[in-house]
C-alpha cells in the first residue's frame, strides 16, 4: 500500500515535471514533414460569410462582369461565347465546382482531421461543402502529387503542411470549371492553386491563390470568411440527377454565342453606368490604375474586346505537357484488371486476367521493348489480342514488335487456323508465335496500302458497326466510328471495369487530327465524341465513373470528352457561320475562330498545327454540307 | 518509505530543472534579469513594405462609386437607421462641408483601390499609409494612448498567436502569428464611397497576416470585422488582400474624393 502510494506519487511528480518541461518547447509530430510547424486545430462546421460578392455567390455574376479577374484574351473570349443555358445539356446539369470556386460556394463546411489509428499521425485534413457535396481531401503525409497523365477531378489533388499560423495546400489535377459563377469566367484544367487556412478565433479564412496559364495573365487572389458554427446544421447534402431539360434537340447543338455576337454584353455596363471595357480588360481591372485607364477607354476600344485581335498569330498551348518524354514507360492503374500505359506516342491499354493480355494500341514502337516489359510486369500470361483503335502509326507503330513477343493459345490446334487470310499477320498461320491483332477492316487496308510490314497488319478485322469479345471475365466492345479523324476508327470499350479507349477521336493535348484524306470529318467526330458520352455514366457530380483512355493526354472521365465535344461543335458553328457568309480558308483563319481554345490546344508548328485542324474542319464542311 | 523519498526528491530535482530551463529559455541565455523584446523586436512576421490592393471581390462596387442605395453585399448587414442614412447620401454635401475623406476613414479605406506603406514608426507602433486619400493609420502597442475621434480612430496593436483558454500538456507556443489591431473611436465614416455608414461606435477588429506565396508575390491579407450596434444587424466580416510591391514609383497620393 505505501509502496503504491509512493508510485503515484513519484509519477505525478514526474508528470508535472514534463508537462512544465514540455511546455516551453514546440511539440514534436512523429513522421511530420521536417521544418512543418505544428498542426492548427481547423475542424469544427463552418458557415461562409457572405458579406462580399454575395450576389455572385448567390444567383450569379452577370455576363461581360469580368472585372477583378486577370482573363487574358482566350478567357475573356471563352467566357463571351458562353451561354448560361449550356448548363441544361445533360451532362453539364450536374457538374460540381472547381476548388478555388468551391471555397466561395453557400451552404455549410465541415473539415476534420483524419489521423492513423497506431500513430496518431496527421494522415489527411477533409473539407467538406454542401454544396455539389465537395469533399477536398488535403494530404498532409508528404505524398507526392500524381504525374501528368493521373485522372483530374474538379476538386483536385491536394497536399498541405503547416507554415506558420497558416496551413498552406497546393493543388493540382483539377478539371476545368467556372472561375465565376454563371456568367462563363473559366479555369483551365490546367490551372494549380495555393491556398492558405488561418484562423483567428471562430473566424477562418481561406486565401486562394489560382495559377492558370490558360485562361489567366497572373494569379488570380481571392479570400473567404468562414465563422465556426457550435451545432451540426444537419444539412450536408446536395442532391442532384440529370434529365431532359428541352427534348428533341440534337446531339450537336451545344449552345454558345458567335464572337461579338453575345446580346446580353452591354447589360451589365448599361445597368451601372460604367464603360463596357471596364469588365473586359483583365488584369488592370483589380488595381488602382483602372480608374486612369478607364479615362480613355472608348466605347470602340470596349467593341473590339468581343472578338479576336485582327492580325495575330495564333496563341499557342500554355498546357504542361502531359507525357512523360524521359524514355521509360509508365504504368497507370486505371480500374479492376486495366491499365494505361505512356510514354511511347500514342497511350496503350493493357488488361490482364486469367487469359492472356488483351492490348489496345501498341504506341509508336520505339519503346516496344520497354511496352512489352511493363507488360510483363503487370501479367505472366502471353500477350493474346492487339486491337487497334485507328491505323495511325502512334497507335500501330509497335503492333509487329508487341504482336510477335506474344501468342494466341485460343487457336492453337484450332479447326480454322489453316484459313488465315493471306499476307496478314500470323496469328492465325502461325498462332503460337504471334499475338492475334483485331481492328477495323479500314485499319488493314489503310495498312496494306501503306506497305505497312505483314507482321503489323491486323488480321482479325470487323465490317460493320459493332464487334464483341468476352475476355479476362470482362465483355470488349468494338464500336466503329465510321467518319471521325479518319474512316478506320473503333472506340473500345471495357463494360465491366467501365473504360472506354477512345483513341484520338479524344485527346486531352489537341485539337482533334481530323484526317480528311483518309476519311474522316468534322461531324464525324462530333458523332463519335457524342457516341462516348452516350456510353458513359458519372459516379458523383459530374465526374468519376466511366473512365476514358484518350488517344493521348490524361485519364479522362465523361466531363473531359463533353468539353472537347463543346470545343469541336463551338468551332465548327463558328466556321460554318463564315462559310455560310461565303469566307473563304484564309479568312476564317484569319478571324482566329479558336481564339478561346488555341492556350488549350493550340500548336503553329509539328504534325497538326491549329490552321490544319481549321482547314480540316472548312474542308469537311464545304463538301459534306 | 525510503524508496519513496528518493522518487520524491527526484521528482523535485526535475521540476526545479524544468523551471530554471523555461526561465532560461525566457531570459534568452544565462545572467541579468529578463528583458522583454520591444513588439518590433518581437514581431513574428514582417509586415513591412508597400503593397497594392487586389481588388477581385465585391469588385464593382469597390472600383466605382455605387448608385444611392446600391449595397451590394453590405445588404445583408445593414440595419434600417443605416439603410435612411445612406438614401440620404449627397456628394456635394460632404464636399461643401469639407469631409471628403468619409469613405477614407479606417473602416472603409482598406477595401478602396490603394496603396499601402507600412513601416514602423518607433520600436512600439507600426505606421500604415494609403496613397488613396493619402491616409496614415497608426497602431500603437501598449495600452491605447490619445482621443481618437478622427477619421482613423485609435488603434491598438498586439501579435496575435492562437490561445487555449488554459494550457495543457504537450501543447507548445503557438507558431507564427498575426498583428491584431482594434481601432474604435473614428469619426463617423462609410464602409463604402456611396454613403454607407458607420457610427462613432464602431469598433473594428483586423488581423494582419502576410502569406508568401512560392514562387509568387508575398501576399498581405487583411481579416477584418466591424461592429456597430447602431447601423449594422450582425459583425460585418471581410478580408481584404494585397500584393507586395517593390517598384516605389507607384505610390501615387491622392486627395480624398467624393465621387
Amino acid at each position: 500500500m505505501r509502496s503504491a502510494r509512493g508510485v503515484r506519487v513519484w509519477l505525478g511528480a514526474a508528470l508535472a515535471a514534463l508537462g512544465t518541461s514540455l511546455a516551453g518547447q514546440a511539440p514534436v509530430i512523429p513522421g511530420a514533414p521536417t521544418g512543418q510547424a505544428p498542426a492548427i486545430d481547423l475542424s469544427g462546421y463552418w458557415t461562409p460569410a457572405l458579406h462580399e460578392d454575395l450576389m455572385e455567390r448567390g444567383p450569379g455574376a452577370e455576363i461581360a462582369d469580368y472585372g477583378g479577374f486577370p482573363l487574358n484574351e482566350a478567357g475573356r473570349l471563352w467566357a463571351l461565347s458562353y451561354d448560361p443555358s449550356r448548363v441544361t445539356l445533360r451532362h453539364h446539369q450536374c457538374e460540381a465546382y472547381v476548388a478555388p470556386y468551391q471555397m466561395r460556394a453557400l451552404g455549410n463546411f465541415r473539415i476534420w482531421e483524419e489521423r492513423d489509428p497506431h500513430t496518431q499521425r496527421l494522415v489527411a485534413i477533409h473539407v467538406w461543402a454542401q454544396t455539389t457535396e465537395g469533399h477536398r481531401v488535403i494530404w498532409m503525409d508528404g505524398r507526392a502529387h500524381p504525374p501528368a497523365w493521373a485522372p483530374h477531378t474538379f476538386r483536385g489533388f491536394s497536399t498541405g503542411r503547416f507554415v506558420g499560423n497558416a496551413l498552406v495546400v497546393r493543388t493540382t489535377h483539377m478539371k476545368n470549371g467556372a472561375l465565376r459563377r454563371g456568367n462563363g469566367a473559366p479555369q483551365s484544367d490546367q490551372a494549380t492553386l495555393t491556398e492558405f487556412f488561418t484562423r483567428h478565433g471562430d473566424h477562418l479564412t481561406n486565401v486562394t491563390v489560382v495559377s492558370d496559364p490558360v485562361y489567366l495573365t497572373e494569379p488570380m487572389v481571392r479570400s473567404s470568411d468562414f465563422a465556426r458554427q457550435p451545432v451540426d446544421p444537419g444539412a450536408w447534402l446536395y442532391a442532384c440527377d440529370d434529365g431532359e431539360q428541352i427534348l428533341d434537340r440534337p446531339d450537336d447543338a451545344v449552345p454558345h454565342y458567335l464572337f461579338g455576337k453575345q446580346p446580353f454584353v452591354n447589360e451589365f455596363s448599361t445597368r451601372y453606368k460604367i464603360p463596357l471595357a471596364a469588365g473586359l480588360l483583365g488584369a488592370v481591372t483589380m488595381y488602382p490604375e483602372l480608374g486612369p485607364r478607364l479615362s480613355t477607354a472608348t466605347e470602340a476600344e470596349g467593341r473590339a474586346l468581343l472578338s479576336p485581335a485582327a492580325g495575330q498569330a495564333p496563341e499557342t498551348s500554355k498546357a504542361t505537357d502531359r507525357e512523360p518524354r524521359d524514355g521509360e514507360v509508365h504504368v497507370l492503374p486505371v480500374r479492376d484488371n486495366v491499365y494505361m500505359l505512356v510514354g511511347d506516342g500514342a497511350n496503350i491499354v493493357v488488361q490482364t486476367g486469367d487469359q492472356g493480355a488483351f492490348v489496345i494500341d501498341t504506341g509508336e514502337g520505339k519503346l516496344a521493348d520497354k511496352v512489352i516489359a511493363a507488360i510483363r510486369g503487370l501479367t505472366n500470361k502471353p500477350i493474346q489480342f492487339i486491337a487497334n483503335t485507328s491505323f495511325r502509326a502512334e497507335h500501330t507503330g509497335g503492333n509487329a514488335r508487341l504482336g510477335d513477343a506474344g501468342q494466341d493459345p485460343s487457336l492453337l490446334g484450332s479447326f480454322f487456323v489453316t484459313a488465315a487470310p493471306r499476307g496478314v499477320t500470323g496469328a492465325f498461320s502461325d498462332p503460337a508465335a504471334h499475338a492475334t491483332m483485331m481492328a477495323h477492316v479500314n485499319v488493314q487496308v489503310r495498312m496494306q496500302a501503306a506497305n505497312a510490314p505483314a507482321a503489323a497488319v491486323p488480321a482479325d478485322t470487323y465490317l460493320e458497326d459493332r464487334r464483341r469479345k468476352f475476355h479476362n471475365g470482362d465483355a470488349i466492345e468494338f464500336f466503329y466510328q465510321k467518319d471521325a479523324v479518319t474512316d478506320g476508327d473503333s472506340l473500345i470499350h471495357f463494360r465491366r471495369a467501365d473504360v472506354i479507349v477512345a483513341g484520338d477521336i479524344f485527346t486531352t493535348t489537341q485539337y482533334p487530327v481530323i484526317d480528311l484524306k483518309n476519311g474522316g470529318s468534322v461531324q464525324g467526330e462530333i458523332r463519335a465524341l457524342n457516341e462516348i458520352l452516350k456510353k458513359t455514366v458519372y459516379r458523383h457530380q459530374g465526374e468519376g465513373g466511366t473512365y476514358i483512355v484518350p488517344g493521348h493526354g490524361y485519364l479522362a472521365d465523361e466531363h473531359e470528352v463533353l468539353e472537347y465535344r463543346d470545343m469541336v461543335v463551338i468551332v465548327r458553328d463558328r466556321v460554318k457561320a463564315m462559310l455560310d457568309a461565303g469566307a473563304t480558308l484564309a479568312q476564317v483563319k484569319a478571324a482566329r475562330v479558336t481564339a478561346d481554345y488555341d492556350t488549350q490546344y493550340g500548336a503553329n508548328t509539328g504534325a497538326w498545327t491549329t490552321e490544319m485542324f481549321l482547314e480540316a474542319v472548312y474542308n469537311s464542311l464545304r463538301t459534306r454540307r | 518509505m525510503s524508496v519513496t523519498r528518493t522518487r520524491l526528491v527526484i521528482a523535485a530535482v526535475l521540476i526545479a530543472l524544468s523551471f530554471h530551463a523555461r526561465a532560461e529559455a525566457q531570459r534568452g541565455g544565462r545572467g541579468g534579469p529578463p528583458t522583454p523584446p520591444s513588439p518590433r523586436g518581437a514581431a513574428p512576421v514582417d509586415l513591412t513594405g508597400q503593397w497594392v490592393s487586389l481588388i477581385t471581390e465585391e469588385w464593382r462596387q469597390r472600383q466605382f462609386t455605387g448608385a444611392k442605395g446600391d449595397f451590394g453585399s453590405l445588404n445583408v448587414v445593414l440595419l434600417p437607421p443605416a439603410r435612411k442614412v445612406a438614401a440620404s447620401w449627397d456628394p456635394a454635401r460632404d464636399e461643401a462641408a469639407g469631409e471628403q475623406c468619409k469613405a477614407y476613414g479606417a473602416a472603409g479605406v482598406m477595401r478602396l483601390p490603394t496603396r499601402l506603406r507600412v513601416s514602423w514608426q518607433d520600436d512600439t507602433a507600426l505606421k500604415l499609409e494609403t496613397d488613396a486619400g493619402t491616409q496614415t493609420r497608426l497602431f500603437k502597442f501598449g495600452p491605447p494612448q490619445g482621443e481618437g475621434g478622427d477619421w482613423q480612430g485609435l488603434s491598438t496593436a498586439s501579435w496575435d498567436y492562437p490561445q487555449a483558454a488554459l494550457g495543457g500538456r504537450g501543447f507548445g507556443p503557438a507558431p507564427g502569428g498575426s498583428l491584431k489591431v482594434i481601432t474604435s473611436r473614428m469619426k463617423p465614416g462609410y464602409l463604402s464611397r456611396n454613403g454607407v455608414p458607420y457610427s462613432a461606435n464602431a469598433v473594428m477588429t483586423e488581423y494582419f497576416d502576410r502569406f508568401d506565396v512560392p514562387g509568387g508575390d508575398p501576399l498581405l491579407v487583411v481579416t477584418s470585422e466591424i461592429v456597430d450596434p447602431e447601423y449594422l444587424a450582425t459583425p460585418y466580416w471581410t478580408s481584404q488582400q494585397f500584393k507586395r510591391e517593390t517598384d516605389a514609383a507607384r505610390w501615387r497620393p491622392t486627395p480624398c474624393a467624393v465621387r
